[in-house]
């Protein structure tokens, strides 16, 4: 280290990319930086601003009137009100049914998958496919699986075992199984391979030692995986559910919404809030108050990310 | 990785036997998986009138590349354009996005500067904003800025990411302190460590997060819908979901178009399969 002073003599020229210059660290910052003020740190202060205005395209005045939108939200006899609550009660709904399912079936898929068989690679890359493909491939091709008509799964019903036609896309409740098998289909690859890696960090010696003491493969699973995926689990189901909560591509090309706003969720009503009717500032505050119910499950993840900072940083 | 052993002309005849249901479980899901995108492939081969028909055609009867000939050259259809903007946003994107990222990590990871620890705090609880609370203010800003319909609006908002900043400062500080001495010996400065040192030794997280934000933006969806709204801007998934209003009831128009959206994607997961599914463990390893 003394000889590091030999190379840098020049203490002090503001742009050398040697330790001798303080600024250093701050110009690699510099760029990012900038961005980051500009499109994360500004637009959140902007949209409380906006949210404690009537906002206007087409005015430069814009008028204060203080907390009327979020009261608004909480006065059932307003348009806003209902159909805010009504969607995020559909979001919950989507919510509580499907976490379990991309939960358990990415759990099953990757113990069926963890140790070795024919064609495992295969069979991986084929689960794990779908989550490729853009929300609207996803949804253009589900909402064709489930057409009344044509679509693949009412052809089968009636072909194969006689059954009627279930108008799945227009009848309520049963709209929500092209979007939640869609929703399967399309994301639970994600959760298996998360899934495979941990499995992979569990010791073979610990299925010994269970194995000498005669346990079955049922009471493995139940006594040793299950246990020891623990922490994945609950990293798995904390990031399902917030991206369940951010529910918008397959309601909006599946169904619409519909019918009758039974599969609108949260997102596309702020969305068609905003863009649709122009409401920009009652829309910000529905942002702002979905957002706060939102923190909770962020403030989880990024508990449960920061963990995994300080474990890293112990090694 | 995951890997107890693999499968081979060696494996007992024993294990192969008990194996079998395991197999079974996994050949009958992955048909039900693949069902959809055969179904997709094989409409888009098949005559209009052979699409809707019952029985049920598995194979095309009489196999045409009409659709695709029709939706590539409609006036309207503007699949080509579509995907264009798609990649060229992606790939914009994706390099700033990276680069921001490095030049944000490096100095969080491996200098010593008067707030260091609060700064890379700050940008790591940003992450803790939900999207939907940004969208409409920059949404505002982009009307402001006379980005509608722009290519500067589908990239530069999301460039100056959290968790970039965060998953390569956690790699770029498990990097030996010795090698980037050695190199300060003799005589490089910090850029010149990024550039030789660092950079070469991290390659499978900078594909790792390259990988991840061009998926991000390939598959954006919900912030195009509002800020390239004409045909030319477009990109592919919204795109494709005004050509499916369009073609509702042509559905062998309607799946070609879909298969050209989704083909590009499915050939350059299998080509980086690999990268994409160890990042993915990479990035959610809790041990």
């Amino acid at each position: 280290m003394t000889r590091a002073s030999d190379w840098s003599p020049r203490r002090g020229r503001l742009f050398a990319l040697n330790d001798s210059n303080p600024l250093v660290p701050y110009l690699y910052l510099l760029p990012h930086a900038a961005f980051f003020l500009v499109f994360t740190v500004y637009p959140v202060g902007y949209g409380l601003w906006v949210s404690f205005h009537r906002w206007d395209l087409l005015s430069d005045q814009q008028e204060f009137v203080g907390l009327t939108f979020y009261r608004n939200l909480f006065d059932p006899s307003t348009p806003q009100s209902q159909f805010f609550w009504k969607s995020l009660i559909n979001t919950t709904l989507f919510t509580l049914i499907s976490t379990p399912l991309l939960v358990g079936a990415a759990l099953g898929l990757a113990v069926l998958l963890y140790r070795p068989i024919f064609g495992r690679a295969v069979f991986r890359a084929i689960f794990f496919m779908p989550g490729i493909l853009s929300v609207s491939v996803m949804g253009i091709l589900w909402r064709w699986m489930f057409d009344n008509q044509s679509g693949l799964v009412n052809v089968i019903r009636q072909e194969f075992w006689g059954l009627p036609v279930i108008q799945f896309l227009t009848t309520e409740g049963w709209a929500w199984v092209p979007i939640i098998v869609g929703t399967v289909w399309w994301t639970v690859g994600f959760n298996m391979t998360l899934y495979l890696a941990a499995l992979g960090g569990i010791s073979h010696s610990v299925y010994e030692a269970a194995d000498i003491d005669g346990a079955g493969p049922w009471a493995k699973f139940r006594h040793i995986t299950v246990p020891l995926l623990a922490p994945t689990t609950l990293f798995i189901t904390v990031t399902t559910v917030l991206a369940s909560f951010q529910l918008f591509g397959q309601s909006q090309v599946i169904t619409n919404g519909g019918p009758a706003r039974s599969t609108q969720s949260v997102i596309m009503y702020i969305t068609e809030e905003a863009f649709g009717n122009y409401q920009l500032s009652s829309a910000s505050a529905m942002a702002f108050v979905f957002g706060a119910l939102m923190l909770v499950f962020t403030v989880i993840q990024f508990r449960l990310m920061v963990k995994d900072l300080n474990t890293s940083r112990e090694r | 990785m995951v890997s107890s052993g693999r499968y081979s002309r060696s494996t007992p005849r024993w294990r192969r036997v008990r194996d079998l249901p395991r197999f079974i479980v996994l050949a009958v899901l992955a048909v039900i998986f693949l069902a959809p995108l055969y179904w997709m492939l094989s409409t888009s081969f098949k005559p209009e009138a052979e699409t809707i028909s019952i029985p049920v055609q598995w194979i095309p009867k009489n196999p045409t590349l009409e659709n695709y000939n029709e939706i590539i050259n409609s006036p309207d259809g503007k699949l080509l354009r579509w995907t264009w903007n798609s990649l060229f946003t992606a790939f914009a994107f994706t390099f700033v996005h990276v680069t921001l990222c490095v030049l944000a990590a490096y100095p969080l990871s491996r200098m010593r500067f008067k707030g260091r620890e609060i700064w890379f705090w700050f940008i790591l609880s940003s992450m803790m904003v939900p999207g939907i609370v940004t969208l409409i203010p920059t949404y505002i800003m982009m009307l402001q800025f006379n980005w509608i319909d722009t290519y500067h609006a589908l990239i530069w908002p999301g460039v100056a990411g959290g968790f970039g900043v965060f998953l390569l400062r956690q790699f770029f500080s498990t990097l030996p302190r010795e090698l980037e001495e050695a190199a300060r010996m003799d005589g490089a400065n910090s850029l010149q460590i990024l550039l030789f040192v660092i950079l070469p030794l991290s390659v499978p997280v900078l594909v790792t997060l390259g990988v991840f934000s061009f998926m991000g933006s390939w598959n954006n969806y919900v912030w195009p819908l509002y800020v390239a709204t004409s045909p030319d801007m477009q990109t592919l998934p919204v795109g494709l979901t005004s050509f499916s209003q369009r073609y509702v009831t042509e559905y062998g128009k309607l799946m070609a178009g879909t298969a050209l959206a989704a083909i590009p994607v499915l050939v350059a997961y299998l080509l980086a399969q690999r990268y994409l599914e160890q990042g993915i463990a990479l990035t959610g390893m809790k041990e």
